[in-house]
């Protein structure tokens, strides 16, 4: 629980909030507990046959909290709600800047699987900690607390009973659902995977399997996967059931002792019926708060998942402090650079090293790097960039005067074009303006042009300004690599990195990567760009090979 | 939207027997419900009466449960056998609903699958193959909160909250009267409210989703911005755009919550007129003790289905959402080929592509756009032209994997031409020799690179001895070496008389190649 414990510290509740959350949240279940209570006294009285006038107060107070429990579970979900979704957009910025600030090889690295699409939904969890999980939890203290109160106060055994019978079936079904979330966790990466796996080849495969005749064997895979799943399910399922049964058995524990207890102290004459009364049928109200802890627990369980998710993608990074970066890099003639390679050796954790390679590329030339396919292209990319300690060798950035750029040049020296860069959800201008924050539209329909996108602009229903990515504006795949090549050409950095997928490119991407080649060695910058492409490589100034 | 979603029970055994056992299930706690209330009634009156009790309070009920009860060790005697029952049930219960939600799941799952993989190839392609597999896998769990959360206390609902009724009217006319005119409002007040409130819930929701998604969007390009030195900026963005998304949020929660705070508020408000009610009548004596305590333990039990059928209502619109969206892939009709005749063999025989035209999911354009050639066997054919101009797709028409929009594929064999719409399309496509763009392989072939997948598809099309070989860029994701033993390896299967066709944009393999066709795409005239 540390990391949903550190992650909902950052979310900085309101503290007066939450209390006030769990004030309306009992209030409204301790009107229930009342109403029982009171409706008990008032029954017992009027046995009695007194004058109604003696249960004129009665009756009202049984009316005030059979409306009060509306009210204020009406009123408990507006705060709750309002402090944890106040919680989770502090937590989405903090998120956001954390990942910002952490080392850019593990924000490069991002990119892999599905991890960033995930973070929203995983935040959300962390704000349900708070509405589904601390909220009913505290609600069911107070509650089972008030009970417990009010049944001592009349008969210490009878509070005793009550306050056992609670606390079992709280801590018992807290633990026995806890483990079922964790059996139901551990299920997941195992056989869940499995199934996920068996349907999309399934259905990925679908045109496969059907000129292969594979069809059935796949349908039988799915079919023993999904086997597995439904009895590791019942497994993980067992102590849930567990926790339900004690539930109800401790509920019916406490009603069985409390009318033993109230039935005898009547009869011996140490209380009177209306005391009695409210001993024996409190127990019918005082369970239900407590009936929501495996919920609550079983949402903190998720929540703690999603925490420990975050945390291990976007560990703290206080200690580093604020980066000095400004928030806008200015836009004025990028300085000179040259980048010099030395026995260059690349590789992350684990991955065989690329072969050395020596190489050297001052302003104005292009570097391109290539070889086979998966031989670390680039690996050695992200070295150059900072992102990533070399395995061997140095790479060495420096200026006209001598002085030697420090490692952590990503987007300050350096500017990289990721094969998979990301397209906004925004406009066509606002997508440009990712590279430098200034553009022009002038500029913007000068780079468009240089890749050849100035009749798809035309065709766009707003122009520069149609959003992307929505309704029918989708991109295609080579519109989408064009489009980045015109931000990459509009950077700033003096070093470019550019990484080229080189698979399916077709003439007219090549046009455009062409053209922005010549453009930035026009202007001067430094540029480094993995290739397969091997026709392009006349426009280099040096060309290494990674095969061995 | 449906609390229960008919198809589930009609087309889904398993659930249609939870359903069953679990009604019987609510059926049988109804009981046990009235019968702890009648042995609390019993056991309480002789405390709670100022005099000795002579008659059977609980009038036409008083049968169920003997006056001995009105003794304490008797009456401890029963309640702790109606406890043992509950707790038997609740467990069984559980177990079920846990064991029928899986199965329930998978069954849908390999159903939606099977009828996704027989809706053919260019289904799936069209974007909706990715929404159905998360539909199969993350989707369809929230069907199990549905059912063992949701459902039981639905059927609760139906099952003990009449029942409980027609208890109370047994014992009480005048408190039944209060419950049955209480309990038909619940549904009409949700419904009314809900229909107040859903144009405003609907502008809500839609502005929350739409700041959820550009903040995600934000999020997900941060490796973007990093790499170009501007993750600085969007910080206070996202800050705004959450802060925007809480008030409208909020805005859409305070009428969300509303339905259940009448929920809330009927529901309590009958018990508390019930009991404010009976109080006053015993006073008149115009009640007996027994029967008033037996109504006011039963009063609130007649509610708790209700008020927890609301509590689940998330877990019921997630699990139905989903569920709706199986039977909806489930309900596209198959064009089904089996029952033609079979398709002649392909040895020797030439593949005709006349005036081939393939609209893009999209509708947009044709890719291929008429397309004509004559594929002749032994040969090698390469098609050729700019990525998304349908050289795959025409590859997979040929294949008879996609029906053309236009256009024909044909065999010419020396008995004649045959059109792939008249033959039983598994025996056609069945002898083609096939090594796709990314080749699936099944689950093993997941854990190979994309370079390794393309070979060992490439070695299974080149091992088989079908007659047609049908490679989709053939020596992209290869290296030199492995590329020119790729184009030797063509060659020598047209020499041998194999049918070959290639789509490729490889200078080296196009020159080796018999046939170079030109796949051209079409704007779409609107």
């Amino acid at each position: 629980m540390k990391e949903l414990r550190t992650l909902i510290r950052e979310c900085d509740l309101s503290k007066p909030r939450v209390a006030l959350a769990i004030l309306t949240g009992s209030a409204a279940l301790g009107s229930a507990v009342g109403l029982s209570a009171v409706a008990a006294w008032m029954i017992a009285r009027a046995a009695g046959m007194p004058s109604p006038a003696d249960l004129a107060i009665a009756a009202v107070v049984v009316r005030f909290f059979g409306i009060g429990r509306g009210l204020f579970r009406y009123l408990e979900r507006l705060v709750s709600h309002d402090a944890a979704l106040r919680g989770v957009v502090a937590l989405r910025a903090r998120v956001y800047e954390r990942l910002a600030a952490a080392p850019a090889d593990s924000v490069l690295s991002l990119r892999r699987g599905d991890t960033l699409a995930r973070i929203g939904a995983d935040v959300d969890a962390v704000g349900d900690a708070v509405v589904r999980g601390v909220i009913p939890l505290g609600v069911a203290f107070v509650v089972s607390g008030v009970a417990v109160g009010i049944n001592a106060w009349m008969d210490p055994a009878a509070g005793i009973i009550l306050a056992v019978a609670l606390a079992v079936a709280a801590f018992g079904a807290a633990g026995l659902t806890w483990r079922a979330a964790r059996l139901a966790a551990e299920r997941s990466v195992t056989a869940d995977a499995r199934v996920t796996e068996a349907v999309m080849s399934s259905l990925d495969g679908a045109a496969e399997h059907r000129v292969w005749g594979t069809a059935q064997e796949a349908h039988e895979a799915l079919q023993d996967a999904d086997r597995d799943a439904v009895s590791s399910q019942e497994q993980s399922a067992r102590p849930a059931a567990f926790a339900a049964a004690l539930q109800t058995l401790c509920a019916g524990a406490a009603l069985v002792g409390c009318v033993w207890v109230a039935v005898k102290g009547a009869h011996y004459g140490e209380y009177g019926p209306t005391t009695a009364a409210i001993i024996a049928l409190l127990p019918l109200a005082a369970f239900e708060g407590v009936n929501g802890v495996p919920g609550a627990v079983t949402q903190l369980f998720r929540s703690q998942k999603a925490a420990q998710r975050i945390v291990a993608m976007a560990p703290n990074t206080d200690s580093r402090g604020v980066s000095t970066q400004p928030a806008e890099p200015d836009s004025a003639e990028p300085g000179l650079l040259t980048v010099r390679l030395t026995e260059l050796q690349a590789a992350w954790p684990e991955m065989t090293p690329t072969v050395p390679i020596t190489a050297s590329v001052g302003p104005g030339q292009i570097l391109a790097i290539v070889g086979r396919s998966g031989v670390g292209k680039t690996t050695v990319l992200t070295t150059i960039a900072g992102a990533l300690a070399p395995h061997a060798g140095t790479v060495d950035i420096h200026g006209e005067g001598a002085h030697t750029v420090p490692a952590e040049r990503v987007g300050t020296d350096v500017g990289m074009t990721a094969e998979d860069a990301h397209i906004f959800g925004t406009s066509v201008m606002e997508n440009l303006r990712v590279a430098r924050g200034d553009v022009t539209e002038d500029q913007a329909a000068e780079v468009l042009e240089l890749v050849g996108l100035s009749s798809w602009i035309a065709g766009l229903p707003d122009g520069l300004d149609t959003v992307l990515g929505t309704g029918g504006n989708s991109v295609s795949g080579g519109e989408r690599r064009r489009l980045l090549l015109a931000r990459a050409s509009l950077t700033t950095q003096p070093v470019i990195l550019i990484d080229e997928p080189a698979e399916h490119l077709d003439e007219a991407g090549r046009t455009a990567l062409r053209a922005v080649l010549q453009h930035l060695s026009a202007h001067n910058r430094t540029v480094v760009i993995v290739t397969h492409h091997l026709e392009l490589t006349d426009l280099a100034t040096e060309v290494v090979s990674l095969d061995a | 939207m449906r609390p229960l979603d008919p198809r589930l029970a009609g087309r889904i055994g398993p659930a249609r027997r939870y359903i069953v056992t679990t009604a019987l299930l609510g059926f049988f706690t109804a009981l046990l419900i009235g019968v702890q209330a009648l042995v609390l009634a019993r056991v309480l009156a002789p405390v709670l009466a100022p005099g000795p009790l002579t008659d059977d309070g609980l009038g036409p009920l008083g049968f169920v449960v003997p006056l001995e009860a009105r003794q304490l060790s008797v009456a401890l005697a029963w309640l702790i056998l109606v406890v043992g029952l509950r707790v038997v049930v609740t467990w069984v219960q559980e177990r079920l609903a846990h064991r029928a939600g899986a199965q329930v799941i998978a069954e849908l799952r390999e159903q939606v699958v099977s009828h996704a993989t027989a809706l053919g190839p260019r289904w799936i392609a069209s974007g909706e193959g990715t929404a159905v597999a998360t539909t199969v896998t993350r989707g369809l769990e929230s069907l199990m909160p549905y059912f063992v959360r949701y459902l039981p206390q639905l059927l609760l609902s139906v099952t003990v909250t009449p029942v409980m009724m027609v208890v109370v009217l047994g014992l009480d006319w005048i408190s039944a009267l209060i419950v049955i005119g209480t309990v038909p409002l619940i549904p009409i007040f949700m419904i009314l409210i809900g229909l107040v409130t859903r144009e405003r819930s609907a502008k809500h929701l839609d502005a929350m989703q739409r700041l959820a998604s550009r903040t995600l969007d934000l999020i997900e390009g941060l490796p973007t911005l990093r790499a170009l030195g501007r993750e600085r900026g969007p910080a206070a963005r996202v800050r705004e755009l959450g802060d925007a998304q809480r008030r409208a949020t909020m805005g859409s929660l305070r009428i969300a919550f509303m339905s259940g705070m009448a929920l809330e508020l009927l529901t309590t408000l009958s018990v508390a007129l019930v009991a404010v009610t009976l109080g006053f009548r015993l006073v008149d004596g115009n009640v007996s003790i027994e029967t008033a305590l037996a109504v006011l333990i039963l009063a609130p039990e007649v509610y708790l289905p209700l008020r927890m059928v609301g509590t689940h209502f998330h877990a019921s619109a997630d699990g139905l959402a989903a569920a709706d969206a199986a039977f909806e892939v489930l309900e596209i009709p198959v064009e089904d080929s089996t029952g033609k005749p079979a398709a002649p063999s392909l040895h020797g025989a030439s593949l005709v592509i006349e005036d081939l035209s393939v609209a893009t999911p999209d509708g947009r354009r044709l890719a291929p756009a008429r397309l004509n050639t004559v594929i002749r066997p032994g040969t090698v054919t390469a098609l050729v032209g700019p990525n998304g101009d349908g050289k795959s797709t025409a590859l997979a028409s040929l294949m008879g994997l996609l029906p053309a929009d236009s256009g024909f594929v044909a065999a010419l064999t020396e008995h004649g031409r045959t059109d792939t719409i008249d033959v039983d399309l598994a025996t056609w496509s069945t002898q083609f020799a096939w090594a796709p763009q990314r080749p699936d392989l099944g689950p093993e072939g997941r854990t190979l690179s994309l370079g390794q997948r393309q070979r060992v598809a490439l070695d299974r099309a080149f091992a088989s001895a079908r007659p047609v070989l049908v490679l989709d860029e053939p020596t992209s994701h290869l290296d030199r070496a492995h590329r020119d033993q790729v184009i030797t390896r063509i060659v020598a299967a047209a020499q041998s008389g194999t049918t070959v066709v290639v789509a490729t944009h490889e200078p080296e393999l196009i020159a080796a190649a018999d046939v170079v066709v030109d796949v051209t795409a079409m704007e779409v005239a609107r």
